[in-house]
């Protein structure tokens, strides 16, 4: 069973937020909507800076405190470990959104149902690359199986020592290259 | 703010309604002939309980569109949310019962009221574990946070029910002064909570100062200062001591509760008191919801 992971390789990113609107078509959501939110760090010294545009969207964590928290068990974790909301179980309470770490959740005001990057499940399952990771034009994102040492992703954690954002606040399974 | 007025309002209520079961489980103990407080404690425990679940499932907005949904709340046991439905549900089939029973004059089965105790406990406390497992919001979780909100909850269930006594009975509120000596020392006890739990959690997170800081001297400093520490705190604290010092001049006769009741005092005082005991009620999860910072994650 394959355990889905992604890199997100922040030397790339150029914050042209083509992998925002692919991912805006594909889960049909409006302008004002999306499930990832794009955040700047500047980091060092003048002359020695570094800015940093950092994509944050769902971190599907593996002990998940969205999945803990939902009381009407909305929020699971598949078996090939992407976190996905049942949207006929939840009920709008907006514990999850409390309780993410990264603010990767958003509520959507037609349905009251709260919802984020799924990893593209549908895609997945064809056996297609997520759409922000298809869409990106920097080559910034790589997904595949954490599980599979050969995989492209497990390569290339390894190559370029991508960490989770914040390893300290539980096991994120997107890993970013800083 | 994900969680607004809303769920501070719910917090508040749900906060009251145990309060106001505790309040009335005691005074029918402690003083049989004060049978309004009894009767007011009683009545209102099931209505407030049931205005906030109101707000909740108004808040809850997919729930709302499509209302069988809620019994999935029953059903994910690693979640407060539904821990709390579960203490909720007994809560409210008590205090309903309790309250039907005092409608109808007839004697309360003991068993369901003991029951009632350790539920209406039981939701004071979950009100606190609801936003203290959050481990993304640094002010909330910390260990003192469900004190304070049970605390809290004991003292504005007072505060409702002696209201609501002594516009019914001016006399009632002037028989029952250990409530008084209960509810000062509860008002003190929410004044060290607060400033303990901003002084340990600030110093140990950056996100929890930041919290700390809009609330002594940031955005919500006006609302904390005046409205929490001032009308709901020092205010109630000053006049309910006053009250207890002059209590304590004269024996509790019948003649002097029938002076005090009629003199220039009358309930006044105790409106002023317990109304800005609610108001600080409210304002306290008000703030503590619009002052929670995220851990900065980046």
């Amino acid at each position: 069973m394959a355990r889905y992971g992604m890199v997100i390789d922040t030397r790339k990113c150029v914050g042209c937020y083509a992998c925002r609107v692919s991912c805006q078509m594909q889960n049909e959501l409006p302008v004002e909507e999306s499930y990832i939110k794009f955040y700047e760090k500047e980091t060092g010294v003048f002359p020695n800076v570094k800015n940093e545009i950092i994509p944050v969207q769902c971190q599907h964590c593996e002990d998940a405190p969205c999945v803990s928290v939902c009381p009407t068990k909305a929020t699971y974790t598949t078996k090939e470990g992407i976190v996905l909301v049942d949207s006929d179980k939840c009920i709008g309470c907006k514990y999850c959104m409390v309780a993410c770490h990264y603010g990767a959740r958003t509520q959507d005001h037609n349905t009251g149902v709260v919802e984020k990057c799924r990893f593209c499940a549908e895609l997945v399952a064809e056996g297609k690359q997520p759409a922000c990771v298809s869409t990106c034009i920097s080559n910034a994102r790589i997904f595949g199986d954490l599980d599979d040492p050969n995989s492209e992703v497990s390569k290339a954690i390894i190559k370029m020592n991508a960490q989770p954002l914040r390893p300290d606040l539980g096991k994120a399974k997107i890993y970013y290259v800083r | 703010m994900v969680w607004g007025t809303i769920i501070a309002a719910y917090l508040f209520l749900a906060g009251l309604s145990a309060g106001a079961f505790l309040t009335s489980s005691y005074a029918a103990r402690k003083y049989p002939d004060a049978k309004t407080v009894r009767i007011v404690g009683r009545l209102i425990s099931p209505i407030f309980m049931g205005i906030g679940l109101l707000l909740l499932i108004v808040d809850a907005e997919a729930g709302l569109k499509d209302p069988l949904r809620f019994i999935y709340l029953f059903t994910n046991f690693s979640s407060v949310m539904t821990i709390g439905t579960y203490f909720i549900s007994f809560f409210m089939m008590a205090a309903a019962y309790i309250a039907l029973m005092e409608l109808l004059k007839k004697d309360t089965n003991k068993i369901v009221e003991y029951v009632g105790i350790v539920f209406a406990v039981a939701t004071a406390i979950y009100t606190g574990f609801l936003i203290g497992v959050i481990g993304a919001v640094p002010l909330w979780n910390t260990a003192i946070l469900p004190i304070l909100f049970v605390v809290s909850a004991f003292s504005t269930g007072i505060a409702g029910t002696m209201i609501g006594s002594a516009i019914l009975d001016k006399k009632v509120i002037h028989q029952v002064m250990s409530i008084k000596k209960i509810h000062l020392t509860l008002l003190i006890s929410e004044i060290f909570l607060i400033f303990t739990m901003f002084l340990i959690t600030s110093s140990t997170n950056e996100s929890a100062a930041q919290s700390v800081s809009l609330l002594l001297s940031g955005e919500y400093s006006t609302l904390f200062w005046i409205g929490l520490i001032v009308i709901g705190l020092m205010v109630p604290i000053s006049i309910e001591a006053l009250e207890l010092w002059n209590s304590s001049k004269f024996h509790q006769s019948q003649a002097g509760i029938e002076v005090a009741a009629s003199g220039f005092q009358g309930i006044t005082s105790t409106l002023i008191t317990e109304s800005a005991v609610l108001a600080g009620g409210f304002i306290l999860r008000y703030l503590l919801l619009a002052a929670a910072v995220p851990v900065i994650f980046l």
